[in-house]
């Protein structure tokens, strides 16, 4: 076993040392976070780099991208179940885990993001049924509630073996809907804004769900892999092949949505829908974005995953994995703020900044937001806080297995 | 002090033709309403005269022009409108729809309003109006001066309080309509400041009232109508004959 700094992630379910320090430090990025997120609390929301046209930033990015990685669940669990994909299911575990730790961090990350954090109970309170943020709050609850239950049924060894499998095989059958439902609810928060033509697609639900399968499959990958080199946790050959089938065809169409959505829009060539996309286009302001989209999270881990020489190479799916979820991270980015910087209303001189300081203009001339200090803690900390749950959860799967529970 | 307010209406135009973009009732409003340092309830933009507004859409209206006093087009083709916006107190408002504890809620006169003491900050209503013109309190808010000016004192309408001089942190704000004076039958600040009488305020289903009238005569037009967000607040476009 590599004994180095630089890999600490893949010491995550090894025993002695090694795991010492890798919950040193995901210890010591949590009290980071959770540091500054009392820094925010003192200060008010001024603390970030959002501003009133900017008005969601990385927070609501990091949730997007939160509630996508929960996918790989459900694919696991009811790949197995429903579709009848025998190789996927010794991946079922850690699939309900995953599901179950990213849709908790996803709500988690909104807390910060809110500006009156003591108030979220009102949700529950007075609800207003026609916003997809509380059908979005039920969905995330219904969902975590039901990866745990199905976590629990797994690994209840009391249970007797065939009720235990018709009782999984019934949860799979009802996790597949939720989790569509989860992930197109999400959707729904943007691509039902007409005050915003960027979001407003009806291709927005499939997106989710699409880049949903995608990162939640790179996840799960990326957790079996470590899992493999570090605690001899063995999988078929069979199974890494269908996750790099699953994560490539994912890809195929995650890609072909957005790419719709782009012919669209420069086809129709309507200025309003235009604004957004000749940032992110290559040659504009964002290009990077799209760079990091269609080649470093699109063309590159594409030819990896369906090379038959690569595929089957643990070091490069991992790097597929990687370069997959910062593809999708970067789809939520350039939807989240590309849909807001550029307003269907002028902005000079028509956008109060909302916040003043001395020597400023108290308007916003331009779509402005770099995110603080702040906002990155409080986000790696979260980020650091997942891993910390799929670390200690995979521990308690496998303190099962050693223990004879069938999974 | 609720005054029936169930049985009006309201509506407001305002003239393009008349507007001299001096930013009266921006300043006005800012200063009736408190508003904290940074924050402007009601802006007035720089337009090209019946792009922005009028027969236009959202779909097709070129973005605006890029700077405060500068025309459209180029010399000598160049033409300018003031286009002042401030919340359009829309029927149809995304704002409402989308606020998760109806924190954001429309009066049954029309009046869309915020709560202060239910907002959560989520900023989905800032996500979802299309007119910009919701401002954050990201920060404590600073006062210009130390002293009470404009209402200074809280309002309530049905125990929900929409307005107060001290802003609470992390709630989102916007124009009431100058709600505590309209209930007493006074006219909203913007309206009554406005030096060139551009803006006319009154009860739309009163017939016999201007505004009515003005929207009635077919000329007046709303700001991006296509949207279906059907604002009560009306634009009477450049070019057009006004007909009172």
């Amino acid at each position: 076993m590599a004994a180095r700094v630089d890999t600490p992630g893949l010491r995550a379910v090894s025993l002695g040392r090694s795991s010492r320090i890798w919950f040193a430090l995901l210890g010591i990025l949590m009290v980071w976070g959770l540091g500054a997120w009392i820094y925010q609390l003192t200060q008010g929301l001024i603390a970030t780099g959002m501003r009133d046209v900017v008005s969601w930033g990385l927070y609501i990015f990091s949730f997007a991208f939160f509630v996508g990685l929960s996918a790989g669940g459900l694919i696991m669990a009811s790949g197995a179940e429903v579709f009848g994909v025998k190789s996927l299911r010794p991946l079922a575990p850690i699939g309900v885990l995953t599901a179950a730790a990213c849709v908790l961090v996803a709500a988690m990350t909104i807390i910060p993001d809110l500006g009156n954090p003591q108030r979220v109970w009102e949700i529950f309170r007075y609800p207003n049924w026609s916003s997809p943020l509380v059908w979005d709050v039920i969905i995330i609850v219904v969902y975590f509630a039901f990866a745990v239950t199905d976590l629990v049924v797994m690994h209840r060894r009391s249970m007797e073996k065939t009720k235990r499998l018709r009782t999984l095989r019934i949860l799979a059958y009802v996790g597949l809907p939720t989790a569509v439902l989860l992930h197109s609810i999400t959707a729904w928060i943007f691509g039902l804004q007409i005050s915003r033509p960027w979001w407003n697609t009806a291709l927005m639900a499939p997106l989710f769900v699409t880049s949903a399968i995608l990162s939640g499959t790179a996840l799960i990958a990326l957790v079996a892999l470590v899992a493999q080199r570090f605690d001899r946790f063995e999988l078929p050959r069979e199974t890494w092949t269908t996750l790099a089938g699953l994560m490539a065809t994912a890809l195929a169409v995650d890609l072909f949505l957005v790419g719709s959505d782009y012919v669209t829009i420069l086809w129709g060539n309507v200025p309003r829908e235009r604004a957004a996309l000749d940032l992110i286009l290559p040659g504009g302001s964002w290009q990077w974005l799209f760079w990091l989209e269609w080649l470093v999270g699109g063309l590159v881990p594409f030819v990896l995953l369906v090379t038959p020489r690569f595929k089957i190479r643990p070091g490069l799916l991992a790097l597929s994995s990687v370069l997959v979820m910062v593809g999708v991270y970067a789809f939520r980015i350039e939807l989240v703020v590309g849909g807001m910087i550029k307003p269907l209303l002028q902005l000079p001189p028509g956008n109060a900044t909302g916040s003043y300081r001395f020597g400023q203009t108290s308007f916003q001339f331009q779509g402005i937001y770099h995110p603080t200090w702040v906002e990155y803690g409080i986000v790696v900390a979260l980020a650091a806080f997942l891993a910390l749950l799929i670390t200690i959860g995979y521990r308690w799967i496998r303190s099962f297995e050693r223990a004879g529970a069938p999974a | 002090m609720a005054v029936e307010t169930t049985t009006k209406r309201w509506g407001m135009v305002i003239d393009q033709n008349r507007c001299i973009g001096c930013w009266t009732c921006a300043v006005g409003c800012k200063e009736i309403n408190n508003e904290p340092l940074g924050f402007w309830w009601n802006r007035i933009l720089t337009a090209s005269p019946g792009e922005t507004t009028g027969e236009s859409s959202s779909t097709v209206a070129d973005p605006a022009s890029d700077s405060i006093d500068v025309p459209h087009g180029t010399f000598p083709d160049v033409d300018m409108a003031y286009l002042p916006v401030a919340c359009q107190h829309c029927e149809d408002a995304p704002c409402v729809k989308v606020c998760p504890v109806d924190a954001t809620f429309r009066r049954d006169d029309g009046t869309v309003l915020v709560d202060y003491e239910r907002c959560i900050g989520c900023r989905y209503c800032i996500a979802a109006c299309p007119y910009g013109i919701r401002v954050f309190n990201w920060g404590d808010a600073e006062q210009p001066v130390d002293f009470t000016i404009g209402y200074g004192k809280d309002y309530r309408t049905d125990g929900r309080l929409v307005f107060t001089p001290d802003r609470p942190r992390g709630v989102v704000e916007k124009c009431t309509l100058c709600v505590e004076r309209i209930d007493t039958g006074e006219q909203p600040f913007c309206v009554e400041v406005c030096p060139v009488g551009a803006r006319v305020f009154g009860d739309l289903d009163d017939s016999e009232s201007e505004v009515a009238q003005l929207v009635d005569d077919g000329g007046a037009t709303q700001l991006l109508p296509d949207l279906g967000t059907k604002p009560r607040i009306f634009y009477l476009p450049v070019q057009q004959e006004r007909s009172v």
